[in-house]
């Protein structure tokens, strides 16, 4: 009993440690920076010429923007690793593989309402899940992924005891079990959400 | 070719969606068919058009941006209306509701 608390309680700081690690924020060149490679390509596709000085008023327009609003967008972002080494992983890896994803999902979705229309096989609820994301903006966009992937809508979240819980209106309850039916709606969008957001 | 089917599987969400809003019960499964419209019907479509249009990529991209921002808005003009309906007063059709049980 003993060595058991003592091993649980040692959990709990290296668990508090590493919240507290991962929640360190970002220097503040960084964030211009990630700010700045978010806003150029924005400007180039709805500016619409690719000329030299387009280009060039843009960078100097968006870079002014980017070093006043530099807390809007990264003030969430995990901070391990470089900021070269991160941009590129963001910029390769990480948003065109979420893309794909979010793409399937919606059109899944879409046949299953489709179907749910025409057979009217439905079965609404409102259940209570729990989620591991502790940021502002990583919440938000886990809570737009579950309204857009098939038959769920995300009705309100609810931050109790430093634990984060959303409460979402499923179309077709399969289960109760708060675990089953986190793993049932998330799917593998929150593991994808936690190596960027805390 | 793949356009053309593109955009007819954008108008069958489109009728499917405003059928669905006739059919369903209540408030909350009819949003689950409007939001549908939009992601599943919208955002097809304006892939198709950018598919199709005879543009420079530049301007074809703009059809990407429109549908990025949609999806974007959707899901929380969607929630914004859940909420507000619930808040409102109106008791949602299910089987099991833990909403309710955390607020009595």
């Amino acid at each position: 009993m003993h060595f058991y608390l003592k091993e649980r309680l040692e959990e709990v700081r290296k668990r508090v440690l590493y919240e507290q690690y991962a929640a360190r924020k970002i220097p503040t060149w960084e964030r211009i920076i990630l700010t700045w490679m978010v806003l150029l390509p924005f400007w180039l596709v709805v500016s619409g010429n690719s000329r030299p000085a387009n280009v060039a008023i843009g960078a100097a327009t968006t870079l002014i923007i980017s070093s006043l609003m530099r807390d809007m967008l990264t003030l969430d972002v995990r901070s391990k690793g470089n900021i070269l080494q991160k941009g590129l992983y963001f910029m390769l890896v990480w948003a065109p593989q979420l893309a794909v994803i979010m793409m399937f999902r919606i059109l899944e979705s879409s046949v299953r309402v489709a179907r749910n229309v025409m057979f009217m096989d439905i079965n609404p609820g409102i259940v209570k899940i729990k989620t591991d994301l502790n940021s502002d903006t990583g919440i938000t966009v886990l809570a737009n992924s579950i309204t857009l992937t098939p038959g769920t809508l995300t009705l309100d979240v609810r931050r109790k005891l430093g634990e984060t819980y959303l409460y979402v209106h499923w179309i077709d309850v399969e289960t109760l079990n708060r675990e089953k039916a986190g793993e049932e709606i998330k799917g593998d969008i929150e593991e994808w959400l936690k190596k960027i957001f805390w | 070719m793949i356009e053309y089917l593109l955009l007819a599987f954008g108008e069958a969400i489109m009728v499917f969606g405003a059928l669905g809003i006739l059919r369903f019960p209540d408030v909350y499964t009819r949003l689950h068919a409007a939001t549908k419209c939009d992601t599943g019907g919208a955002m097809t479509i304006l892939i198709a058009l950018a598919l199709m249009a005879h543009a420079p990529t530049l301007v074809r991209l703009k059809f990407l941006v429109l549908a990025f921002l949609i999806a974007l808005i959707n899901p929380m003009v969607s929630h914004a209306i859940a909420r507000g309906a619930y808040k409102y007063g109106i008791k949602p059709k299910v089987v099991v509701d833990m909403y309710a049980w955390d607020n009595p």
